[in-house]
């Protein structure tokens, strides 16, 4: 599900009414307007999106967070049956949710980026580094997070975001010769099959990236 | 310590772009960068910008453990 991170004042009135009293206070804490705007927005979308999967009222919902900062709901004190991970990146928002199994989406909003070059280092393997490097302007921009929100969607879908070192794995040549999807099996997390997928658009890049689950009647669609 | 603060601070100011920060405003040293808003494509070019910048080898894996300013300026001040 997209959701929309553009200022916009009846917006964000409506979606403060949707946080309990723990979110206000850290929405009102936010030291900047933007991530504050992203924050709120965010969680409201993701709250109306669970009570519709969960069927289950606003004021039963609440969330808690693991070790390394993955938020996961609980509905009357009990954990939640579901799956589900935020992303935002400037005026997008992008969530997706699922039955079971693990999940991480991201986006990022394109356009002028400083440090193309650090960051090419900081997360791309040999293969991909050599790739993105022989592109130029808008094609090199658009590659790199292109990459860069499937690699990051499967490390949260790991579980420990950036905690893992990007450059330890590869997107696997099909995709990032263009297929829109491909599954790969981290080394950080054997045993397990992820699917990853281009959900990118015009002005943003984003990517959902899901656990392969052995029975068919779990994969059904994860993101909204 | 002030002096590490400072060079952090213009570091944030000169590499990070944060809607509704004023470029020049101190840092939270309490606030992580992403709490903070940072976005993560940021995040990592910071971490490589600290590492040219101070002469030092932190690893992405170190780095994102470091949840402040204020680890990060006393892992830099130790280094």
């Amino acid at each position: 599900m997209h959701v929309d991170l553009t200022a916009n004042a009846d917006h964000e009135a409506e979606a403060v009414a949707w946080l309990d009293e723990a979110e206000r206070g850290r929405w009102e804490g936010y030291p900047y307007s933007g991530p504050q705007r992203q924050f709120l927005l965010c969680r409201a979308a993701l709250r109306a999106a669970l009570c519709e999967q969960l069927g289950c009222g606003n004021d039963e919902l609440s969330f808690e967070t693991s070790e390394h900062g993955k938020p996961w709901a609980r509905v009357g004190g009990v954990e939640a049956p579901i799956s589900f991970n935020v992303s935002h990146g400037g005026r997008h928002g992008l969530i997706a949710v699922a039955p079971s199994g693990r999940l991480g989406v991201d986006v990022e909003e394109l356009g002028d980026r400083r440090n193309l070059d650090l960051l090419m280092d900081g997360v791309l393997g040999e293969n991909e580094h050599r790739e993105i490097a022989s592109k130029g302007g808008d094609d090199q921009l658009r590659s790199f997070f292109r990459l860069w929100t499937m690699k990051e969607a499967l490390l949260k879908a790991h579980g420990k975001g950036l905690l893992v070192d990007a450059t330890t794995f590869e997107i696997p040549p099909s995709v990032r010769d263009g297929a829109p999807r491909g599954q790969i099996e981290l080394p950080q997390l054997p045993g397990v099959t992820l699917q990853v997928e281009d959900l990118g658009g015009e002005d943003f890049a984003a990517a959902l990236a899901r656990e392969v689950l052995p029975e068919a009647g779990s994969e059904r669609a994860a993101s909204r | 310590m002030a002096a590490t603060e400072e060079r952090l601070r213009k570091l944030v100011d000169d590499n990070l772009e944060i809607e509704g920060r004023t470029p020049g405003t101190a840092l939270d040293l309490d606030r992580s960068l992403s709490d903070a808003g940072v976005s993560s494509p940021d995040i990592v070019a910071f971490w490589k910008v600290v590492n040219e910048e101070f002469g030092v080898d932190i690893s992405a894996e170190q780095f994102a453990e470091m949840l402040t300013p204020r680890d990060l300026v006393a892992h830099l001040d130790a280094a």
